[in-house]
């Protein structure tokens, strides 16, 4: 105390307590406080403050996010709501213009099939209704897989499971039973790490022969459809059309192996 | 996401920084100095989901409400988002997600008029209670809590900011739009107070100064 020493403010001690001090003031503090038992007391209560503050929330920070703060989901449903109209106006023309149709969804190839763009038209409206929203997704979650593919089977009326696409990272939430002006369809959901879902499509197509894969972009999302067999199916993402080509071949594939 | 448990009888910090913990020479600063300017990594999407734990604690800090506090977190991250291709600056990640945060508060407050309801540490914390504390620590908790809750809360956003959430002096002035003056006195003010509230000095000092 015989010695005043340079000036140490309020602001120095809590800064210290916040170890927010400059290197080269710290010993200059510390030796106030060794000098100054009021500042000591002071600085010693404030740093107990701070660490019952952190210690009583400290376990807030460290459970586990839940999903309707995953900020890949939220930034999908922002782009899907902002694009849900021109999906359900992909939808109107689809059904209004049918052959002529085609100018309103970008064909990556020949898009003179109006099969193949009703298919992709149906599938992005019901991915666009079920994929956002936010606690019904899925009518029959995924460890109802099994119930899933008898269900849709029976409606159906031919045997089909939801294809397995954990290999290609996206793992299947569950699905349910959607519904199209030529009747029922199955739809199944997945999703990868990043939070973007992908839905697999499939109902009967009569007259419908067989088709390639097509590529067709709706808005954000790209749609590749086929038919094979006297099914449509159709794989829907927000996805690059050159990764969703990708993906709808390898659903060919696990399609075409299990039949 | 960078998750520093720093073993210390109790000191649990969860931070979205990138700055790795330095060791202090002083016995009274057991955790390292703080570095204030931190290198930012990864995309601002990536980024933003580290920020998002920290988020969630502090809105449960101003709101004592897990669903509120979510809620709380679910706008700003719906804003951030929205807002995020405008941001030329993305300096400060953290700064800008938590002034989102709590304007969003502000103004929900205002239009409740009402504080946020008190609820008891054990409620919030039980887990953390039954694992890691003693029973003196939960009441040392508690009181500190309550000793909160009496706080204005110009005092109590700067007091949290600052002890819980790590932000540095300038980016709590930042977040909270008032000049660094202002966060000083209100920290001084806030922290007197507390010390004042709990008693603090009743308790054995938890760190000596040499």
């Amino acid at each position: 105390m015989s010695d005043p020493g340079p000036l140490i403010s309020e602001d120095d001690l809590h800064a210290y307590v916040d170890h927010l001090l400059e290197d080269d003031r710290i010993p200059v503090v510390e030796r106030h406080l060794r000098e100054n038992p009021e500042s000591a007391a002071q600085v010693a209560a404030y740093s107990a403050q701070r660490d019952a503050l952190r210690a009583a929330f400290a376990t807030e920070a460290l459970e586990p996010v839940p999903s309707h703060l995953n900020p890949y989901l939220i930034r999908q449903r922002l782009t899907s709501r902002r694009n849900a109209w021109r999906a359900a106006a992909a939808v109107v023309l689809a059904f209004g213009i049918g052959g002529s149709g085609g100018w309103f969804l970008h064909g990556r190839l020949a898009s003179s099939n109006s099969v193949i763009t009703v298919l992709v038209a149906e599938a992005v409206a019901n991915h666009v209704v079920y994929t956002t929203d936010r606690r019904r997704p899925t009518e029959l979650g995924a460890e109802q897989r099994d119930d899933m593919a008898r269900w849709v089977s029976n409606r159906l009326n031919r045997p089909i499971a939801p294809p397995d696409l954990a290999l290609a990272g996206y793992h299947y939430m569950g699905g349910r039973l959607a519904a199209t002006s030529h009747g029922p369809a199955g739809m199944f959901m997945y999703q990868n790490e990043q939070g973007v879902r992908l839905t697999v499509f499939v109902r009967p197509v009569t007259n419908g022969g067989t088709r390639p894969l097509e590529i067709i972009g709706a808005g954000p999302l790209e749609g590749g459809a086929w038919i094979a067999k006297g099914l449509g199916y159709t794989v829907v993402a927000p996805l690059p059309a050159g990764e969703l080509e990708q993906l709808a071949t390898r659903v060919q594939h696990l399609v075409e192996s299990a039949t | 996401m960078l998750v520093r448990l720093i073993n210390r009888g109790r000191d649990i910090i969860l931070d979205c920084h990138d700055t790795p913990p330095k060791t202090g020479s002083f016995e009274a600063n057991p955790s390292g100095r703080r570095q204030t300017s931190k290198a930012s990594s990864g995309s601002p999407m990536v980024r933003m989901e580290d920020c998002i734990p920290a988020l969630r604690r502090y809105a449960m800090s101003l709101s004592r409400d897990r669903d509120r506090a979510d809620d709380l977190v679910h706008d700003c991250l719906v804003r951030a988002i929205a807002k995020l291709h405008t941001r030329r600056n993305e300096a400060d990640m953290r700064a800008w997600l938590f002034t989102i945060l709590h304007n969003l508060f502000v103004s929900q407050s205002r239009r409740r008029k009402v504080r946020p309801d008190t609820v008891v540490l054990d409620d919030i914390h039980s887990e953390a209670a039954s694992h890691r504390a003693s029973q003196e620590d939960r009441l040392h908790w508690r009181d500190m809590l309550r000793g909160l809750d009496r706080l204005p809360e110009e005092q109590r956003t700067v007091v949290l900011l600052v002890s819980v959430e790590d932000l540095s002096y300038a980016e709590t002035a930042a977040v909270l739009g008032i000049p660094i003056g202002t966060v000083m006195s209100r920290l001084a003010r806030g922290r007197e107070k507390l010390r004042h509230y709990t008693d603090s000095d009743a308790r054995p000092a938890q760190r000596r100064i040499k």
